[in-house]
């Protein structure tokens, strides 16, 4: 059954539903019913379909659900099976939706889209690709997290625990510079096929900046990159988001640095001795008592690394040309409680 | 122009829990403690549990933690909780 209310017009409807409680603090487009219709045509989808389903709660998310949430995102129709993919990825056990939106921690599910629908919707994945001013982006990312507020009810202070948070809880997409990028598109190097776009959700806790202007060096370039990735705030055995710029990854290319060759690298060297992460309390002792700190006897020397091997560091390159700036961001947790998951667009590879 | 808004918190029939009935009375009852798994949240579950003990004469009949503090308790261990208790404790320690 379809719930609906009646309002005298927009801007009326704009207030109304902040007293509903309905948006993130920023105005939403009224979820009209004619919008949301137009949304459900672009999917070619039942709207009782269930995309995703909180492991909690019980509580569900079907097409229409989506659709509403998307129209007051902000989004166009066209945007909309991308939305979906993204939703079906957070769905996967292994993203872990319910920790990873309750906890302390105070993730963001970050988007990445790799494959030719960037440019037929218009994504940005170039100049201030993590930054204002690409409705794609903006909506997109957005339409996530008034799904995770208005479906799952994980209402900041109640459900949703995040210490503080971080600016990429409003809206966080972005989408693959591939023609910029040395290497061959994500999504291919992640087994799907060429024509095939795909959208990938990393719960990440914040974001750094990695600036390095002055070597054309890929060792010096790449240590740099561990060396942030290292830190001891950020440093747990979880998954790694490291996007290159296009001038990183061209000094990188440039020595024969394949992809993988480069998550070799950073995993070799992301790493700090065990026994300096036990003396500043990365750990509780009476874990560590009981040889129970994750991973490290099975580590080379007492080192603990980012990460457990070189494909949890996810590299996508991404921003504008120009600029010694690229940017890491490490997975929700103090462990390894949520695995980055990738969905087809507007297409099921499976069925 | 009248503007018919859909209602975003949910159009699809939802299948998830309802509340159990409350207590009528807590005297004698059996006690299931479940931690989150982090640290002192057990510390706190058997000092609530020993105020329970004493004032109502309640006995702890099972004592549990997450193996994963982030993730839904297992299902075998809630079925086991309601089959062997009569109120449950939870707590989230850190």
């Amino acid at each position: 059954m379809t719930t609906s209310h009646h309002l005298e017009d927009e801007l009326s409807a704009i207030d109304w539903c902040y007293e509903q409680g309905w948006t993130d603090g920023l105005p939403v487009v009224p979820p009209a019913r004619e919008r949301v219709e137009r949304f459900l045509a672009a999917a070619g989808r039942p709207p009782e379909e269930v995309v995703a389903r909180h492991p909690a709660t019980g509580r569900e998310c079907g097409v229409q659900d989506a659709a509403i949430n998307a129209v007051m995102a902000g989004c166009l129709p066209q945007y909309f099976p991308t939305v979906l993919a993204a939703l079906e990825a957070l769905n996967e056990d292994a993203y872990n939706f319910h920790g990873s939106t309750a906890s302390t921690g105070g993730s963001a599910p970050v988007l990445i889209v790799s494959g030719e629908i960037g440019e037929e919707i218009g994504l940005n994945t170039g100049v201030n690709v993590f930054g204002p001013g690409a409705r794609a982006n903006a909506t997109i990312g957005r339409a996530i997290r008034l799904v995770i507020l208005n479906i799952f009810r994980m209402t900041p202070g109640i459900a949703d625990r995040s210490t503080t948070g971080w600016p990429g809880k409003y809206s966080c997409c972005i989408g693959e510079n591939a023609a910029h990028s040395p290497w061959e598109p994500l999504h291919i190097g992640l087994g799907f096929p060429p024509e095939v776009s795909t959208v990938t959700t990393f719960a990440a806790s914040g974001f750094y900046n990695i600036e390095n202007h002055y070597t054309a060096d890929p060792d010096a370039l790449l240590d740099t990159f561990a060396d942030t990735m290292a830190a001891l705030g950020a440093l747990t055995d979880g998954q790694s988001l490291v996007v290159m710029s296009p001038e990183h990854a061209q000094i990188a290319a440039s020595a024969g640095y394949t992809r993988e060759d480069v998550q070799r690298y950073l995993f070799e060297r992301a790493r700090r001795p065990a026994a300096e992460l036990l003396a500043h309390g990365k750990w509780p002792a009476e874990r560590v008592s009981d040889g129970l700190a994750p991973g490290v006897d099975e580590r080379d020397a007492g080192a603990f690394h980012r990460g457990r091997e070189p494909e949890d560091i996810l590299i996508v390159v991404a921003g504008g040309e120009a600029g010694g700036h690229s940017a890491f961001l490490p997975s929700w947790s103090r462990g390894r409680n949520s695995l980055y998951q990738t969905k087809p667009i507007g297409v099921c590879l499976d069925c | 122009m009248a503007l018919e808004l859909l209602d975003p918190t949910g159009q699809t029939p939802q299948t998830g829990y309802a509340a159990a009935a409350r207590l009528s009375a807590l005297d004698g009852l059996k006690i299931g403690l479940l931690s989150n798994g982090k640290v002192n949240a057990d510390r706190l579950l058997r000092l609530t549990a020993e105020r329970f003990a004493e004032r109502h004469g309640c006995r702890i009949a099972r004592e549990t933690a997450k193996p994963n503090a982030s993730r839904v308790a297992d299902p075998q261990l809630l079925r086991d909780l309601s089959h062997n208790v009569d109120f449950l404790i939870t707590a989230v320690g850190d």
